[in-house]
């Protein structure tokens, strides 16, 4: 092998070390921020989480989890979702939001 | 059937190994003395350079046939049956499974930034590998010197037995003692690239990681990695397994299991093994120079990488990342982290790099995994 065909593999080689981590990094950023995000709907609005078992829960998050929003804030959002879930009657567990945005 | 006394003397001492060794064996006998006289008052990673040492002798002794391979009904020497586990490949995974049963990825979590310096610190790897490739070894030897400076024990050893078997005992031994050194070539580089007002700076708490991430972390991982890069998975597979195992909290006996009991006797079999491949016909060569030689120049160069990117983001930050931390992004757990700690005390006596330093420590054992992956993807 050359040298230079060595100095390509040194540049694949590391680029996708750094690919590869960079990617991971993401993953775990993403993971980090679902955490965060469900953690704080769970604190911002103790109804949903008083209206619902414990068990109920884990799979509010986990709905919650997939949803965007659009112009309204997490605490908006987690109280529409709780709103839904009264009136309709259907558990969070069995609901799911796409995505929530404001209408101007 | 008539015995004579001196017949008798002439044919034990004909038979005795004092009579059979070589001068090479004599010479590594005299190495695996030294090596255990480093482990032991030294305490240079005495828990594997022991074992390793002890094989090398064992090894060295001639007439021995311990690591001879069955032949016909006679079965073969009890070092050529434990070295199965490393020409199978089983016993770095293994280790790996201990590692990740031992290790908290709660800073790596808090702060996914640290997985870049984990990256960077991956530089000498391949600086070593061109160097290599320049001093005339093969590419898969190449590829398994490089692997030195990952600083990863059980990664080098594992690449090593995929890729170039002849240069284990040299590239184990080289990364171990290195690893071991790590307080002594680390801090130069680091106050070299460096400034004093680097140094100085006081990073921000890591926020609290809860156990739900925890345990969802080694899955991300594994899943990402080894669908991104399939030849990482015995080592990336088994070090999450362990993690998870740990972090789960549902299986305290078998996370204890392999980050005590199963970690111990692997290690002992692992040390033994590599050490027996140290024979003196193999490893007296001008290429083990050459391979110890190629893994400083790949240890030095995974510490500048670490540090540069290290500089980098403490710019980027602007100033909020202490560089020094870039240096614990080569392996080596903890040993990597702890130099970044002296180091950024020595500079403010107030400073509390550790927590900080051990996110790319960790990275750095999977940024090195990835690593070898990339090498057997290429050459295996």
């Amino acid at each position: 092998m050359s040298l230079l065909e060595g100095l390509q593999i040194l540049v694949i080689g590391l680029g996708t070390v750094f690919l590869v981590l960079i990617s991971l990094s993401g993953a775990v950023a993403l993971e980090s921020r679902i955490f965060s995000f469900l953690n704080k709907s769970k604190k911002e609005n103790p109804a949903a989480e008083i209206s619902t078992t414990p068990e109920k829960s884990t799979v509010v998050n986990a709905s919650v989890g997939e949803l965007k929003l659009i112009d309204v804030d997490e605490r908006t959002a987690a109280m529409i979702m709780a709103i839904v879930s009264d009136e309709s009657q259907i558990p969070l567990s069995e609901l799911n939001f796409k995505y929530i945005k404001a209408i101007n | 059937m008539t015995y004579s006394l001196t017949d008798t003397l002439i044919r034990v001492w004909e038979m005795s190994g004092f009579a059979n060794a070589t001068w090479q064996q004599l010479v590594m006998i005299l190495v695996s003395f030294v090596l255990i006289y480093l482990a032991v008052v030294k305490e240079f990673e005495p828990l594997l350079l022991l074992p390793i040492a002890f094989g090398m002798l064992l090894a060295n002794f001639p007439m021995t046939g311990l690591l001879e391979g069955p032949l016909g009904d006679q079965p073969g020497g009890l070092l050529y049956y434990i070295y199965q586990g490393v020409e199978l490949g089983i016993y770095p995974p293994l280790i790996f499974l201990g590692i990740g049963a031992m290790t908290d990825f709660g800073p790596l979590i808090a702060r996914p930034s640290s997985l870049f310096l984990g990256a960077a610190a991956q530089f000498g790897i391949y600086i070593a590998f061109l160097l290599a490739l320049a001093f005339g070894f093969a590419p898969e030897a190449a590829a398994a010197i490089g692997i030195i400076g990952g600083a990863d024990g059980p990664t080098a050893i594992w690449l090593t037995t995929k890729l170039y078997q002849d240069l284990l005992p040299a590239i184990a031994i080289a990364a171990y003692s290195y690893m071991a050194l790590i307080p002594m070539i680390q801090p130069p580089l680091m106050r070299l690239l460096t400034t004093q007002k680097e140094r100085e700076v006081k990073m921000e708490q890591l926020r609290e990681v809860s156990k739900a991430e925890k345990i969802v972390f080694p899955i991300v991982v594994a899943t990402l990695c080894i669908f991104l890069l399939p030849s990482v998975a015995p080592l990336i597979g088994m070090l999450m397994l362990g993690n998870l195992l740990k972090e789960s909290g549902v299986t305290d006996r078998l996370s204890n299991t392999a980050q005590n009991e199963l970690m111990n006797i692997v290690t002992i079999f692992l040390g033994v093994s590599v050490g027996a491949k140290a024979v003196g016909e193999n490893f007296l060569q001008l290429e083990t120079l050459k391979v110890i030689a190629l893994g400083l120049i790949a240890f030095a160069f995974s510490t500048v990488g670490g540090l540069l990117l290290g500089k980098l983001m403490y710019w980027l930050s602007g100033g909020k990342i202490n560089p020094l931390i870039g240096s614990a992004g080569v392996s080596a757990v903890p040993m990597a982290a702890r130099v970044s700690q002296v180091e950024g005390q020595k500079a403010n006596p107030s400073n509390f790099l550790l927590m900080h330093a051990m996110g790319p420590n960790v990275a750095g054992v999977i940024g090195s995994a990835v690593a070898a992956g990339i090498f057997f993807a290429l050459f295996g």
